[in-house]
């Protein structure tokens, strides 16, 4: 079974607990104005790749896994654009006893995040605006499919993180709505992941343009402040940085 | 979010302090050393020569055991108003002292004072006079140097620059005239231009080439790089020594043995003296004191002093006390350049410790202030090299005295203990380049491993050491259980017995690409240009890679006979002339063997052969391998036309070698090549002798000479070109790591670490942003632990960014105490030469 994969990174730390290796899977329905993986759906990075192969290189860290109590990360892109390769990753990382865990937008149909809800330890759910129009304007698409999925999940994962990207100016006025809405799916917290200025470089290799190219990276006091306001709104808000 | 691509924030971007901070008199002490002078005290060359002339046909043992007596007797003493812990080495604050009869510094002071002056080393006019009209001089033909270089050059075993016309047209063309011109000239100019200057430099370059070994091998005129029995002085006081020694000479069967003990002795009551003239120092500044509680401080001092470390030690400032004062003397006796180690200080430290805390008689914040001041004083000392030959080594800190903390004790189990922590907070507290090795064993607490990540925050100087990597390597070389597990680091990363060892761990070396080098020049090497080395045939006639590799290993099995062949005979001079009772008396066997060190009298006695460059080397060998013999996409012919050439017109050729296979990607291939090169150079020195009746162990280390070690090396087959610096110990080449921290752990992981038994060093690029969070944090603990469970022996992390190396090199001023690791040790970024700052940035920069 092949998939479409632009990049594999090993090392990783914030993709799910300990340290990991994060598989990027090419192709995203949604395309927002910050988007840190461009590759997903342009340039020629991504390449046809056997889960055998994946599993190969994913299983050379595992002493590092152990130690950390790490794993394997599918991420994207939107990787359940493939949910059959997806699956067969899964599958072959847990039956190597490897901790598992899938990044999604939650813009994909309800088929593809049944298919993996089983195999995935750990879910991390990005959820980037809370008001339909805004998610539209922000990222092509309305949120509407995002937020049922987001409540599928939330009843069925083994473990799930909502996460936030933290962009000045695009998404940081729907912390409050987003940290109400997922306290009402029953999370106890929030994952803020503040946008930085480095993903420009990749855009400027790619010889794309970026609608987020002004944006300055928000402070450590106005990170500081969202924080306690999604505080306020219930729920305990991380910083991942 | 990749390790490697985490955003990066300065130095000083750590948090504050670990509790309480750096002591208002530390911190007074620390800026003196960052701020003062390295002068060249001559006190220790003279008080030893004035013995030495009166002393012809005494006992070896005796005459150096008068000597230092002499020296300890009548050198200045100190006491600066802020110290608890006295005991300085030279009259001046930074000022190494200069073990003359080893003659290794000789040439540099008759040819490049001037450069070292330039460099910002300072002398007294008569000082300057003395040393160059009347000590150097008596010892012209009676040096350590003088002696080696003539038995080496009676044996055939010297190779010095062949500068017939052929060779030299030869050399230009390989190396360029512009590289040339950089390996002779020193970095800081002096003020004269050069045309005045180069008789002098030639002169200082045909003294100093003197001694290069058939082979490019290395074997410098020290021994040392030793750990001094601090045990047995903390358990038995000089004075228990002396009375062994007695005891035992009451026993002695032949002149040779008496002459060691009364040697024993002597030296022993000069350790006494030398104490009571602290003391008396200390009492006279008390009767002075205005400030009664300095005057009380000054009495405490005195009354140390008193006791230790004639007698054993009582209490815990008396235990700091007598561990200083032998290892300022030891290195006093040794002389600066010597590599010297402390050993494990938080187990020596630790019973007088805990008494004093059980009795009530001492606050963690007191211990902590004494550890502080120790670590200070540990970082007073430096090499004396004026950067000639793109060896740049004269920065504070790099005479390294390195302290081994945590990891398992004699009994096997857990031996972190308060010390450990309390030593560590004395290392962020001072914020020095402390060069210190962190044991970590699979029963080391997590805990504990998280809190030497967490120092990178404030220093980069900790250096992680698998116990169980190290404990089978020693036990590889005929340690038994206990001893190993007592393992110390010695030099930069040299694992070694704990005051029961003569391990002589550096000093000698040879380098794997010079081994190609002689198989594409059938035995002659580039830049000495004599026939080294056998003639392996053309290179061109090799129908496999088989046969090429079969040449290199030939080669490198006659570079490892000929440099150990001098370090025997280099080893036999000290062997018969210059002893060194005081170390030879605190360490286990001496006594009861009635032998100095240098004679075999330690229980364990070893030799050592570093390996230099080997990524350089491997990578070359794979891409050979490939492009050569595989794809056939380059013919040998056109490969060694390139490397004569330095790649001039060949930059295609170049770059289809830059492209070739890399050791470091976790490729099984040319890792398993790696495994094998190693394996074989640990099995060819392992089986030489040494004239101490013990046997060579391999490292694999640069100590920061791997600028240096390139700098005579031509261009490499993985494109390297000549003169660039080699890899360094035996971490991948500059940019191969595309793969990560963990396809470099791999990579190193398939070498199996417990034959090099004097250990190897893997310098990692770590962005500090990444230790901002616990995720980053627990990321580089986990790093460590899965690389030690694989079977790795060391890793250290450089956690500065290149942009913050590249603006301390154009603003130093604003980055006095940016640390990094250079190679097993750590340094002041802005104090490095520039060709070490720019190999770190490039470092930084090609990492993914
Ligand atoms: S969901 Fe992720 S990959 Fe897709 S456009 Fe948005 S940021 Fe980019």
């Amino acid at each position: 079974m092949r998939g479409r994969v632009f990049d594999l990174q090993r090392c990783c730390v914030n993709d799910g607990p300990g340290l990991r290796t994060t598989v990027f899977l090419a192709g995203c329905p949604l395309r927002c104005a910050w988007c840190h993986n461009p590759e997903a759906f342009a340039g020629d990075t991504a390449r046809w790749v056997e889960a055998e192969e994946v599993l190969d290189e994913v299983l050379a860290d595992r002493d590092f896994f152990e130690a950390t109590g790490g794993g394997l990360t599918v991420s994207g892109g939107e990787p359940l654009l493939q949910p059959a390769f997806v699956k067969e990753v899964l599958t072959r990382a847990r039956a190597e006893g490897l901790h598992t865990c899938v990044q999604t937008s939650g813009a994909v149909p309800r088929d593809a995040l049944l298919a993996i809800v089983g195999l995935a330890d750990l879910v991390q759910f990005d959820l980037k605006h809370p008001d339909a129009l805004t998610h539209e304007r922000l990222t092509g698409r309305r949120n509407d499919d995002v937020l049922a999925n987001a409540a599928f999940v939330a009843a069925h994962a083994k473990q799930v993180e909502f996460r936030v990207p933290v962009v000045p100016g695009f998404t940081d006025d729907g912390l409050e709505g987003t940290a109400a809405f997922v306290r009402g799916l029953g999370a106890h917290a929030l994952h803020l992941l503040p946008y930085q200025r480095t993903y420009l470089d990749k855009y400027r290799r790619l010889g794309l343009g970026a609608r987020c190219a002004t944006v300055e990276p928000a402070a450590p006091s106005r990170l500081a402040s969202l924080a306690s306001r999604v505080e306020a709104a219930g729920v305990h808000a991380v910083l991942v940085c | 979010m990749q390790l490697e691509r985490a955003v990066s924030s300065p130095l000083s971007a750590g948090p504050a302090p670990s509790p309480g901070g750096l002591h208002p008199k530390n911190a007074v002490l620390k800026q003196r050393l960052l701020g003062a002078e390295h002068w060249l005290c001559i006190e220790r060359a003279r008080y030893a020569t004035e013995v030495w002339r009166q002393t012809g046909g005494l006992h070896p043992s005796l005459r150096a055991a008068k000597a230092l007596a002499n020296v300890l007797a009548k050198m200045t003493v100190r006491l600066e108003p802020e110290e608890l812990l006295v005991g300085n080495r030279s009259s001046k604050p930074i000022a190494p002292p200069i073990a003359i009869e080893r003659g290794d510094f000789t040439f540099v002071f008759k040819y490049l004072l001037e450069d070292l002056e330039a460099f910002g080393y300072r002398i007294t006019p008569e000082d300057r006079r003395e040393l160059l009209d009347d000590l150097i001089p008596w010892w012209e033909g009676r040096t350590v140097r003088d002696a080696k270089v003539a038995a080496l050059e009676a044996q055939g075993l010297t190779s010095p620059p062949n500068a017939s016309p052929l060779e030299l047209v030869r050399k230009l063309r390989a190396f360029g005239p512009r590289t040339l011109g950089r390996v002779l000239t020193p970095r800081a100019g002096a003020e004269q231009p050069l045309h005045r200057r180069l008789p002098r430099l030639l002169r200082a370059i045909r003294a100093g080439a003197k001694d290069n070994v058939k082979g490019r091998g290395r074997c410098t005129d020290t021994q040392a790089h030793i750990v001094p029995g601090h045990k047995n002085v903390l358990a038995y006081g000089f004075s228990g020594i002396r009375d062994e020694a007695r005891e035992r000479l009451g026993r002695a069967t032949t002149d040779d043995e008496r002459g060691f003990l009364e040697a024993v002795v002597v030296t022993c009551e000069a350790m006494r003296d030398f104490s009571q003239r602290f003391a008396a120092l200390a009492r006279a500044q008390a009767e002075g004191a205005v400030d009664n509680e300095r005057r009380l401080e000054l009495l405490d001092i005195a009354k140390r002093c008193e006791r230790v470390p004639w007698l054993p030690p009582r209490s815990f400032a008396e235990a700091v006390q007598a561990v200083w004062f032998v290892q300022n003397a030891a290195i006093i006796s040794y002389g600066a350049g010597s590599g010297i180690t402390p050993g494990r200080v938080d187990q020596l430290l630790f019973p007088f410790y805990e008494a004093d805390v059980a009795r009530g008689a001492l606050t963690r914040d007191d211990a902590r202030r004494l550890l502080e001041e120790l670590v200070i004083k540990l970082n007073d000392n430096v090499v004396i090299w004026p950067n000639l030959g793109g060896v740049e080594l004269n920065h504070l800190g790099s005479d390294v005295e390195n302290i081994t903390l945590g990891g398992v004790g004699r009994d096997g189990r857990d031996a972190t203990n308060e010390l450990s922590w309390l030593f560590t907070e004395a290392i962020e507290n001072t914020s020095l380049a402390t060069t210190a090795s962190f044991r970590v064993s699979a029963k080391s607490p997590a805990a504990w491993v998280r809190r030497v990540v967490e120092l990178h925050r404030r220093t980069n100087s900790p250096a992680f050491l698998c116990d169980e990597t190290a404990i089978a390597t020693l036990m590889n070389d005929g340690y038994p259980l206990e001893a190993a597990r007592d393992y110390c680091l010695v030099g930069c990363v040299e694992p070694s017995g704990n005051g029961d060892t003569f391990g002589a761990t550096g000093g000698t070396k040879v380098y794997f690409p010079t081994a190609l080098d002689l198989v594409f020049n059938r035995g002659r090497t580039t830049f000495f240009g004599n026939q080294d080395g056998p003639d392996t045939g053309d290179p061109r006639a090799f129908r496999s890679f088989d046969e090429l590799f079969a040449a290199f290993s030939r080669q490198l099995e006659v570079m490892v006979a000929q440099v150990t062949e001098a370090t025997r005979l280099r080893d036999a001079i000290w062997a018969e002339r210059f002893h060194n009772p005081l170390i030879s008396c605190t360490i286990d066997g001496c006594l009861e063997s009635a032998r100095d060190m240098t004679r075999g009298g330690a229980h364990f006695n070893f030799g050592a052969v570093g390996g230099g460059g080997l990524a350089t080397a491997v990578d070359s060998l794979a891409t050979i391998r490939e492009l050569v013999f595989e794809r056939r996409a380059v013919s040998m012919g056109e490969l060694l036309e390139g490397l004569r050439t330095n790649f001039r017109s060949h930059d295609a050729l170049r770059e289809l070698l830059r492209a070739g296979p890399r050791f470091g990607r976790d490729d099984a291939r040319v890792d398993a090549l790696a495994a094998d090169v190693v394996a074989r150079f640990c099995d060819l020195v392992r089986a030489q002798p040494t004239v101490t009746g013990g046997h060579f162990k391999a490292s694999l280390i640069s100590y920061g000479m791997n600028v240096y070690e390139g700098a005579l090396e031509p261009a490499t087959p993985d494109g390297r070109l000549a003169g660039a610096p080699l890899s360094n110990s035996m971490s991948p080449s500059n940019g191969a790591e595309t793969k990560g921290p963990t396809a470099a752990f791999n990579s190193l992981a398939r070498i199996d670490q417990t034959r090099i038994g004097y250990g190897n060093s893997l310098n990692m690029r770590l962005p500090i942003g990444l230790l901002g969070s616990d995720a980053g944090v627990d990321a580089v603990a986990g790093l460590v632990r899965g690389y030690f469970k694989k079977g790795g022996f060391h890793v250290q992390f450089n956690a500065a960014d290149a942009a913050t190396l590249r603006a301390a090199q154009e603003r130093p001023q604003d980055f006095p105490d940016l640390i990094v690791r250079v190679s097993g040790y750590s340094a002041y970024f802005t104090r490095l030469g520039r060709s070490i700052q720019d190999d770190l940035i490039a470092r930084a920069e090609l990492s993914p």
